[in-house]
């Protein structure tokens, strides 16, 4: 069980410093961002130099870009909101285990990312790594989102007692928005989400593990 | 094949080859190694691709389709009918006492009254007045637009039709000037359209970029290229303006987004085309965009 000090270091940590969060994981994200980049544009050499040509190149780069891309977005989005709209604006979660629990699992998955990247950028990634980075997750990613989700859902009596971030009827824009079914249909879009991501990493470490030679480059 | 006079069409050979797929999108391939994509046209002739004694005819099969005719009326008759539900208060969607009742507010059947009679001229410019191309969309791509464009409608019709809608903050002047501007893009829009009907239906297979005509709604052409969706624009603008409703306003814009897209694309490929074409047209914002 959590200790009331570990509930006390978060709480501490949101109170006192919301910025060292938010700043701490945009660095983390540049890198990756930089890192992937990295990745298309090596992707795109290779073609080029395979077909002889520019036309087409596109299509090599394709689905990798548009994975990348659309889970960045994702995660990215999903962590932000998760940090601002819910856990830094509605004090009564701060002390939530579902916190530590999401919190926990975006830290070491993001250690192991941020490691694969990098070994890989210096062509030199221990097998060791590889293999966290497409093993932990089956922990981790269920882990996440059910702190996550759990840290919504402490969210919800509060928000609807406070009427947080809505706007009712009448007003001179003739516009309403209700944070609390706001926050459900987030819920509900996990459902879909999730399972596809986890699936497709699944599938990407059946490939990626499943052979036995060791590759020094990113897919 | 090679020494017959005859030039083989590509119809012909696509209606061999129908018993393959429903629908099949045509290219050839430029490289022997890949497949590039380039599309190709009823009209052409064998004889006259770039290719050897043996050509090589790549084919997709594109799925499900519907001719542009179906998809736009697909995409209109949504918004035509939810407005409508929203205006009758058809019962649960707001609460019991207000259902089948009327607001007091005049703007509200004006607005229903402006939002019907854009749909409906889009019904009809459909049916009668439109020479669509013969391309056809996915059909996943069809159901992802009418689910945008018959959900926004809901979300503003509920809006403008709600119990506790406010009216325009300056009154009739706000209101009175909108449908005016409305009015004017309408007609405007309309104008655009029969203008570019009848560039085509002249029969001669010379293509020409559409010019100002008689009809003053036209010399917008003297500043854009898609005058159409600049009517379009303004029209939405107006009934936001009207309607004074938030939602309007964000869906006036995300259409402003996209039908700019549109008209940046066939302003270049205008320019492409004709080296004739006026420096002074803009693609769809006079002098700006």
């Amino acid at each position: 069980m959590l200790s009331k000090a570990a509930h006390g270091d978060v709480a501490a940590k949101k109170k006192k410093g919301p910025g060292a969060l938010a700043t701490a994981y945009l660095v983390i994200y540049n890198v990756v961002m930089t890192a992937g980049w990295l990745v298309i544009a090596v992707g795109l050499v290779r073609a080029y130099l395979a077909r002889g040509s520019y036309h087409g190149l596109y299509y090599s780069i394709e689905k990798p870009l548009k994975f990348f891309q659309t889970g960045a977005i994702l995660e990215v989005l999903s962590r932000v909101f998760l940090t601002w709209a819910v856990t830094h604006s509605v004090r009564e979660v701060q002390s939530e285990d579902s916190v530590l629990l999401f919190v926990t699992a975006w830290t070491v998955t993001e250690i192991i990312r941020y490691s694969f990247y990098t070994f890989s950028l210096l062509n030199h990634l221990p097998y060791l790594i590889k293999w966290a980075r497409y093993t932990f997750f089956i922990v981790l990613y269920p882990m996440g989102v059910t702190g996550e989700l759990l840290t919504i859902y402490a969210a919800l009596p509060y928000v609807q007692k406070t009427g947080l971030y809505s706007v009712t009827l009448p007003n001179k824009y003739n516009f309403s928005f209700d944070y609390y079914t706001f926050l459900i249909l987030i819920m509900i879009s996990y459902i879909p989400l999730f399972p596809q991501l986890y699936f497709h990493m699944i599938r990407q470490r059946k490939k990626v593990l499943g052979h036995a030679e060791d590759y020094s480059k990113v897919e | 094949m090679v020494d017959n006079p005859e030039p083989i069409f590509f119809t012909v050979i696509k209606t061999f080859s129908a018993s393959i797929s429903e629908e099949a999108e045509f290219v050839y391939s430029h490289f022997s190694s890949s497949s590039e994509e380039k599309s190709l046209r009823d009209d052409e002739i064998l004889q006259s691709l770039p290719v050897g004694t043996t050509a090589t005819m790549y084919f997709r099969d594109l799925g499900p389709q519907l001719g542009w005719t179906m998809v736009f009326l697909a995409e209109c008759i949504g918004p035509l009918l939810t407005y409508l539900l929203f205006y009758f208060r058809v019962p649960y969607i707001y609460s019991h006492r207000y259902a089948f009742t009327s607001s007091p507010h005049p703007v509200v059947i004006l607005a229903c009254a402006c939002h019907t009679f854009h749909y409906m001229k889009r019904l009809i410019e459909t049916i009668f007045v439109h020479r669509f191309s013969h391309g056809t969309m996915p059909l996943r791509t069809i159901v992802r637009n009418c689910a945008y464009y018959w959900g926004f409608s809901a979300w503003l019709a509920y809006y403008i039709n709600h119990p506790l809608y406010t009216p325009p903050s300056y009154g009739e002047i706000q209101i009175n000037y909108a449908l005016v501007m409305f009015v004017i893009c309408e007609l405007g829009n309309f104008s655009i359209h029969l203008t570019l009907n009848n560039i085509r239906g002249d029969g001669s297979r010379a293509r020409r970029f559409p010019v100002p005509t008689k009809n003053p709604f036209t010399w917008l052409f003297f500043f854009v290229s898609c005058p159409n969706y600049t009517y379009e624009v303004g029209a939405w603008v107006s009934f936001s303006i009207m309607t004074q409703c938030l939602p309007v306003a964000l869906y006036t814009l995300l259409g402003f987004i996209q039908m700019s897209i549109w008209a940046k694309g066939k302003h270049r490929a205008y320019i492409r085309e004709f080296k004739d074409y006026p420096s002074l047209r803009m693609a769809i914002i006079p002098l700006i965009l």
